[in-house]
């Protein structure tokens, strides 16, 4: 199930839940999805067409006086347009839900201009925001609900490839809380990803474990904010390693976050793997590669890790 | 202006045969690649086929040739049709057009300047007529050349404010020597436009904006022949009602279509009934060579004809600092354009105004339009342009400065009114995401210069480096710490207080590093020493420099900044030195929406002036294990 789809179901399911919930979408609801809500609630659903400032200001004043829970929906980069009326929500003291699809190189052949890979650091410079990064269909679900009921702005971050469900539907969730999704009594590296590359991460855990070399898999669930506590002990459990993984640019994303987090704390390493430079066309599992952030970029970062620490293996 | 000449029966026949194999060759790349938009290509096959081998003026084995007419692709998911029109100019290979979205072709799945045909990325929809705009301004103000720019836009970016902002700004400054084409196919992606298929509406609003119109049928190459010949005095819209998946029968009109490609057992048929609609062609077309009066340009190596004259402890804001020393650059080359959104008074670009009335663009109120009039105007390298606005109004342009990265474009920023230390305006005025906005694009280099002398080396560096630039500037005034022949470079950190055995490095800039030495004045007092670092380049960032200061610092770094903690210098200093083990860092930044307020009472509250710098210095002498 791809993550921008279990958006879509989620969101109709929430708007079973209250008559309050309410969607808009800048004519792009058949790819983020919204438009299974729009099938079922049609007349709260409002079609902004493509003007995506006016969209977000739209939805502000929605949200106004607390009249509604919105939902905004596009793609990811194209919150880019709406940045300044983003921040005048913060100072706004806005409750909007902002929903993103089509991070990363991962989309695939539609190129850079469709590829949001400076959202998380956008979102994260927001002073309310809270910033979500579901990596499976359950987890998506829960990130919904979670969001209409957390003050301040938020943003989901979808992606478009399918990725297998590996959270329980009973699993709880909460802002702010990681899961450690792989792990063994003997752990050598803290190895943290989030959407796809959770998944390369977990299929790095698959090739490592037949050289006998363990890593702990976190997923961080919301990027903003970080589960440093889990975080920080995972890496003390680890040796002091740590491996980020991200679908998005070295700057103000996952990595600079967890970095930063773990900056005060001695004896705590972290290598970073992200986009480097602007992308291009191609398949999602050629442009993962290409740009080191897939199953086998992680499993040479895991063991560049383990080399260069002092403690060894 | 030529007049109009009605071209013979035979031109229109081959016209029309253009288009269609400009629909076969769309339909044949996107089936290949099995992804991109056919439909939205074959709307505008006529126009393309027309524009290409009939109204425009270039060399297509020169693209790039700045006496050529431009061609922007506004509508960019159209590219396969782009790449079409380049084949059958005979730039590209028929063949390579299969290769469409593969991960070794240049033909990507949206135009992109590594496609020498290509000025300006395209894709996020809205931006072309801007960056179009900004090329007809130079060509008529700057290179006074006879060059014209057409830009192609679809109905349903029409929705975007920024077309608007642009059509504003075109009629205001008379860009005669601008059209734009809007292919009125009716359907957006996922609904029909707003407008639908009334063109009479489109017409009323062009109108209402100052532009000449013409309404039409985009796929009558005869009536599209007629509009592009007529003269005008002002900027043209050539409305063109049109059918989305014109030429495929099971897609013309129909939702439900936008980016599907058609399956092999659907396009065969298709490209069947196309090729059939050719007739034989007895007159080969070749686009008219366009006149040489551009003038020779040469924007490398601008260099300040002077150095820097302030005095040492002259107090002076950076925002001043810059009007003085975009004036000057503007000595060194008349290629130096400056460009505002109405705050020239604040920034100081009006002090190059003064000097340089006509290099100066009054952009007014309209920050996504200003980024991508300067993208355009720096196209070719026609101008080396400086934007300046408040730093907080940059985020308006994210999208257009985000594209600006994939559109290789060497634009330079100038965000005045940084942080809280703006003081009493409040935090709608106060940029305080700004250093993550532009540290987040990939071309970027983002300049933090910390007083006078510094700033105009930042400008003068600017003008020289490729990729976005961006300034960053204060409102408070401070004093100049540099010598006026210090060197600077991009990358280059600079220690601006240190003794011979320091307990802590400081690291700050603007206002903070002003904030930082007075710390070091008060600690040293105390008998504590502190390295203070003023970076220069935010990015990229003098990591070594930052690290060796460290180490002989016992690990312990502080870093102090007037903006959010996401983004800023805090975590890049954080990530630089993350896999070093040893270093500790604790930074110090505005942890939530400030307010109104004196500047330095401001400072206080959000914990970044010369106290909180004390405290966190004592604090990370304290916590660090190895004692001072």
């Amino acid at each position: 199930m791809a993550t921008r789809k279990a958006y879509g179901f989620a969101l109709a399911k929430l708007g079973r839940a209250s008559d309050r919930v309410i969607a808009l979408d800048g004519d792009t609801k058949n790819s983020t999805f919204s438009e299974m809500f729009k099938n079922e609630y049609p007349d709260r659903y409002i079609e902004c067409y493509i003007a995506e400032q006016n969209m977000v200001s739209v939805a502000i004043g929605c949200a106004t006086r607390d009249r509604t829970v919105a939902f905004v929906s596009s793609f990811a980069a194209f919150f880019s347009r709406a940045f300044d009326q983003i921040r005048m929500a913060a100072i706004s003291e806005s409750n909007i839900n902002l929903v993103g699809s089509h991070c990363g190189v991962s989309i695939g052949e539609d190129g850079p201009s469709q590829m949001a890979l400076e959202d998380l650091a956008m979102f994260r410079s927001v002073p309310t925001a809270t910033v979500f990064y579901p990596s499976d269909g359950v987890s998506t679900e829960k990130a919904v609900e979670l969001a209409a009921n957390t003050k301040g702005v938020c943003f989901i971050r979808t992606s478009r490839p399918e990725n297998t469900v590996i959270y329980n539907n009973n699993e709880d969730f909460q802002v702010g809380q990681a899961k450690v999704v792989h792990q063994s009594k003997d752990d050598h590296v803290t190895v943290i990803g989030a959407g796809v590359t959770l998944h390369e991460a977990l299929a790095a855990a698959e090739h490592l474990k037949k050289e006998k070399i363990n890593i702990r898999v976190i997923d961080p669930f919301t990027i903003k904010p970080l589960d440093v506590k889990l975080i920080i002990d995972s890496a003390k459990a680890t040796k002091g390693r740590i491996v980020t993984v991200e679908d998005h640019y070295y700057e103000g994303g996952i990595g600079e976050a967890v970095a930063s987090a773990v900056a005060s704390e001695p004896g705590i390493v972290v290598h970073r793997l992200a986009v480097s430079h602007v992308p291009r066309s191609g398949k999602a599992a050629e442009l993962l590669q290409m740009f080191g952030i897939d199953k086998e970029a992680i499993v040479q970062a895991v063991k560049k890790a383990i080399s260069s620490s002092a403690n060894g293996k | 202006m030529e007049d109009y000449h009605k071209p013979d029966q035979q031109t229109l026949q081959e016209l029309r045969n253009i288009a269609n194999r400009l629909r076969i060759n769309s339909i044949r790349a996107t089936t290949a690649a099995g992804s991109g938009h056919p439909t939205s290509c074959c709307s505008v096959a006529e126009i393309m086929s027309v524009l290409f081998f009939h109204t425009m003026k270039y060399k297509a084995q020169d693209p790039r040739n700045p006496n050529n007419d431009r061609f922007v692709l506004s509508k960019g998911h159209a590219a396969p049709v782009l790449y079409a029109a380049w084949a059958e100019a005979d730039y590209l290979k028929e063949t390579d057009l299969l290769n469409l979205r593969k991960i070794d072709s240049i033909l990507e799945g949206h135009p992109v300047p590594r496609q020498e045909f290509v000025d300006v990325a395209t894709g996020s929809l809205g931006q072309g007529l801007g960056a179009a705009c900004g090329m007809a301004y130079t060509g008529k103000y700057f290179d006074k050349a006879s060059y014209r720019v057409y830009c192609l836009l679809g109905d349903g970016e029409l929705s975007e404010g920024s077309v608007w902002e642009a059509m504003a700004f075109a009629s205001h400054y008379q860009l005669d020597n601008l059209v734009a084409i809007l292919d009125i196919n009716r359907l957006g992606q996922s609904d029909p436009a707003p407008l639908q298929h009334h063109v009479e509406k489109y017409q009323k609003r062009c109108k209402a904006f100052g532009w000449n119109t013409i309404v039409l049928d985009g796929h009558s190459v005869e009536e599209l022949c007629k509009a592009f010949g007529q003269a005008r005095q002002q900027p043209t819209a050539i409305i063109a009602k049109t059918f989305k998946g014109k030429g495929i029968a099971v897609a013309e009109d129909k939702l439900g279509w936008h980016g599907k490609p058609l399956t092999k057992e659907l396009a065969e048929p298709v490209l069947k009934e196309l090729q059939s609609q050719l007739l034989s062609k007895s007159k080969r077309l070749y686009p008219s060579l366009p006149v040489d009066d551009a003038p020779n340009v040469n924007i490398r190596n601008i260099r300040m004809p002077s150095p820097p004259s302030y005095k040492p402890g002259e107090k002076m804001a950076t925002r001043k600092a810059y009007g003085f020393a975009l004036a000057k650059l503007g000595r060194a080359s008349d290629r130096v354009i400056a460009l505002d959104g109405d705050t020239k008074n604040s920034t100081f670009s009006e002090m190059f105004k003064n000097e340089y009335p006509d290099r100066y663009i009054e952009c007014y109120i309209a920050e996504q339009n200003m980024v991508s009039v300067a993208i355009g105007c720096a196209t070719r390298d026609r101008t080396v342009a400086f934007v300046s606005s408040f730093a907080a109004f940059f985020s308006r342009a994210f999208d257009q400065i985000r594209m600006a990265a994939i559109s290789e474009s060497n634009i330079n920023l100038v965000g005045s009114h940084c942080g809280v230390s703006i003081g009493e305006d409040g935090p709608s005025q106060m940029a305080l995401e700004d250093l993550a906005m532009f540290r987040s694009v990939p071309t970027a280099t983002v300049f933090y210069p910390s007083d006078g002398v510094s700033t105009e080396k930042a400008v003068e560096l600017a003008a020289n480096t490729k990729g976005v630039c961006f300034i960053r500037t204060s409102r408070p005034e401070n004093t100049v710490i540099y010598n006026n022949n210090e060197d600077f470079q991009v990358g280059q950190a600079k220690v601006v207080h240190q003794s011979k055995d320091d307990h802590v490095t400081v690291i700050g800039a603007g206002v903070t590093l002003h904030e930082a030495l007075a710390a070091a004045e008060h600690l040293k007092k105390e008998k504590i020493n502190i390295r203070v670092i003023d970076p220069f380049t935010i990015k990229p960032l003098d990591v070594k420099l930052i690290i060796d200061s460290a180490k002989a610092t016992k690990g312990r770094i502080v870093t102090v900044e007037d903006h959010y903690y996401e983004g800023g210098i805090g975590e890049a200093v954080a990530s630089a030195v993350a896999s070093e083990p040893g270093i500790v860092v604790h930074r110090l930044a505005v942890s939530h929406v400030p307010r109104s307020g004196k500047a330095a009472e401001l400072l206080q509250m959000f914990g970044i002036d010369k106290e909180a710098i004390v405290q966190a210095v004592k604090k990370a002498i304290s916590s660090s294990a190895n004692g001072k």
